[in-house]
């Protein structure tokens, strides 16, 4: 009876204009049977009734927990906290943050806050970008670059207004920062809602689910933005003890640099796949299922975020493997310090 | 609780409940007896002291988010639909302030001198007995508690990085700001005034000790603190939010350097809700599977009230005279407790 499932949220931002509140209200209008509770910044205009509108405060405040980078939204864990006691009366969650927002502290609430996390799950991190206008917002902003290094779903809106190589153009540059999210070419925001709705993103069992659309490959290619990304893979099994230890620090130290983190892990002498996540500092764990049969267990790290050196991370990542440090003894599997 | 297993509760001979279908988010003692469960449907239900039937009162469209006893008799309720309202003993529903579309009123605070408070974001609306806006005050971050002192004089805030105290009769409205940096929710005042005391994010308690502005930390606790409860002459402090009842003692120099006194605890649950009796030093206390309980404070001696399974408990409280105990859950039950001697 008390055992109830967690609420899907999905966070919507982007610039002002790109066509956020369109797409709000298309999720809202469209016949689709769901009901949803909608959290709104106080400059948003939403044209459709909807009763479960909350005008949210946008109040970032530092959690006590040492962390400088962790900050958290204090007015969702209260709406969240209120909307829960008219559970049952919606399906999902839906916070549109302001075109200037940082989507860090929205995103970290869903982790760092016990009743957030008990009573819903982050569903997805949707960032709506005007085709036509976000190369200047990238040069101009850095909440810009943000926004989309966050993105799981990326909606480049506004097609109508570019050609097909300025789209391109602006794919190249988006993939640049972050090669994982999915993007949906759209005019005035019009896309399915399950193209953006139930995406469960950050659902451990999905996590690098998808293939990244643009292959970077391990060479250094050129950036036109301070955020961007970086992947290895390692073929030897990895030692949970010197991964703990090593992405631990890593995230104490770089957290604030580090946007989001997420890996599949094959631990040695573990039959099950380990899947990992963070935003920025606040990280989260588990297995998620047996190996199957082919798999070729190369477990694999993603980075989005700034100043990451790829050779640092890279050999931080192989010595994470059991037979990993140079001067280990060739055959030794149970991973001594060198 | 291993005290409890078997045990008799007294919720089976000496109890009325009801399922009543929603989160009962608050409940109150009215004036005259009347308890009154505040619902996430927007429903506020009435049960009379001895009667069978228990009245539906339709409040507010959306959920009822805060519930008080008003100033004599009768509740002061807000709602997410920005409303801030009086229900009479008789069920009657009037606005005492349409506090903003899309706006919440979170909280709501009433003392029998004739003043009634609620919140709204970051502010605080103080009204009279007749319902009169007597002025609005100001906090820097969203209000997340409101507390009056035990004689109405003062009201109590708490908000980001601290509380503010202000003087309701103040010609000029400067807040006494106590400042501790993290985020402060449940508030309360000791009886005597002398103490200021929050629950925080971080799974801990803060307090300030007026007179000299001397902090209190009180921490250690698994989860979040929701309720705040002083004994009636304000020797203890009693909290949830760890798997027994914690209370920290106001006597003899405490809290600061004493270690808490825990009761009930030992199976594991989290403590809930807790709510002191109004005269004797008993604490009553409801769980995370449901049970309801009375401990002593001198003996530690628990007596069972309700059983486990009706849900978490979400609310808990007494009778002005301390004869009647009710309690409701995350799950829609209510329950009242007739503890008078037979």
């Amino acid at each position: 009876m008390s055992e109830t499932a967690q609420i899907p949220v999905t966070v919507l931002t982007g610039y002002l204009g790109a066509g956020k509140t369109t797409l709000l209200n298309r999720i809202l209008s469209e016949n689709h049977g769901k009901k949803f509770a909608v959290v709104i910044n106080e400059f948003g205009e939403l044209g459709v009734d909807n009763d479960l509108v909350v005008d949210a405060d946008e109040e970032v405040f530092e959690m006590n927990n040492g962390c400088i980078c962790c900050t958290v939204r204090g007015d969702l864990i209260r709406i969240i906290g209120g909307l829960m006691k008219r559970r049952g009366k919606f399906d999902g969650i839906i916070v549109e943050t302001t075109g200037l927002a940082d989507p860090a502290p929205v995103a970290q609430t869903f982790f760092a806050d016990e009743d957030v996390k008990r009573a819903t799950r982050l569903d997805a991190i949707v960032t709506v970008v005007d085709a036509k206008n976000l190369p200047a917002r990238l040069d101009d902003s850095k909440e810009a670059a943000e926004q989309i290094a966050f993105a799981d779903i990326i909606l480049l809106n506004k097609m109508d207004l570019v050609t097909e190589a300025e789209a391109a153009e602006v794919e190249r540059r988006i993939r640049a920062i972050n090669p994982y999210a999915e993007i949906r070419r759209s005019t005035k925001s019009e896309v399915p809602i399950d193209a953006v709705i139930g995406r469960e993103a950050f659902d451990l069992k999905r996590i690098l689910e998808r293939e990244p659309e643009f292959l970077s490959g391990e060479d250094d290619h050129e950036h036109d933005s301070d955020v961007n990304s970086v992947s290895f893979e390692v073929s030897r099994p990895i030692d949970p003890e010197r991964f703990n230890a090593w992405i631990s620090q890593l995230l104490a130290q770089k957290g604030q640099d580090l946007l989001r983190t997420k890996g599949i892990l094959y631990y040695a002498n573990d039959d099950r796949r380990f899947a990992f996540q963070a935003v920025h500092m606040i990280a989260d764990g588990d297995f998620i299922g047996p190996v199957k049969a082919g798999d070729p267990r190369r477990s694999k790290l993603v980075f989005i975020g700034r100043d990451l050196s790829r050779p640092v991370l890279r050999r931080g990542f192989e010595a994470c493997q059991v037979d990993g440090t140079p001067s280990t003894a060739q055959g030794a599997a149970d991973g001594h310090q060198a | 609780m291993s005290e409890a297993e078997g045990a008799d509760f007294l919720f089976d001979t000496r109890g009325t409940g009801r399922e009543l279908g929603a989160w009962v988010v608050s409940l109150a003692c009215g004036g005259d007896g009347t308890f009154g469960f505040a619902l996430g449907d927007g429903t506020v239900h009435l049960a009379k002291p001895g009667a069978t039937e228990w009245q539906a009162v339709a409040a507010h469209d959306g959920a009822v988010l805060a519930l008080c006893p008003d100033v004599k008799t009768g509740f002061l309720t807000g709602g997410d639909d920005g409303r801030f309202l009086r229900i009479a003993p008789d069920g009657a529903v009037t606005d005492i302030a349409r506090l903003g579309a899309m706006k919440w009123v979170e909280h709501v605070a009433a003392h029998e001198s004739g003043v009634r408070a609620a919140a709204v974001g970051k502010q605080l609306h103080l009204f009279d007995a007749k319902g009169e806006k007597l002025k609005t005050l100001t906090t820097p971050s969203a209000v997340a508690g409101i507390a009056f002192d035990g004689k109405g004089k003062r009201v109590a805030a708490s908000h980001y990085n601290g509380a503010s105290l202000w003087f309701v009769a103040a010609k000029e409205d400067k807040a006494r700001l106590l400042e501790w940096k993290g985020s402060h929710t449940t508030i309360v005042i000791s009886p005597d005034g002398t103490h200021v005391v929050t629950a925080m994010q971080e799974n801990a308690l803060h307090g300030w000790r007026l007179s000299d502005s001397q902090h209190m930390r009180m921490s250690g606790y698994p989860s979040k603190t929701k309720f705040l409860s002083f004994t009636a002459r304000g020797k203890w402090l009693a909290t949830s939010g760890a798997d027994s009842i914690v209370i920290w003692p106001f006597f003899g120099g405490g809290p600061m350097g004493k270690a808490p006194t825990e009761l009930a605890g030992g199976d594991g649950v989290l403590c809930s809700a807790v709510a002191c009796h109004p005269q004797h030093e008993i604490v009553a206390a409801g769980f995370a599977d449901g049970l309801v309980l009375l401990a002593e404070i001198a003996s530690g001696r628990v007596v069972p009230v309700a059983a486990p399974g009706h849900g978490p408990v979400s609310a808990l409280g007494w009778n002005a005279s301390g004869s009647h105990l009710a309690f409701g859950t995350e799950t829609g039950f209510a329950g009242i407790v007739d503890l008078s001697k037979r």
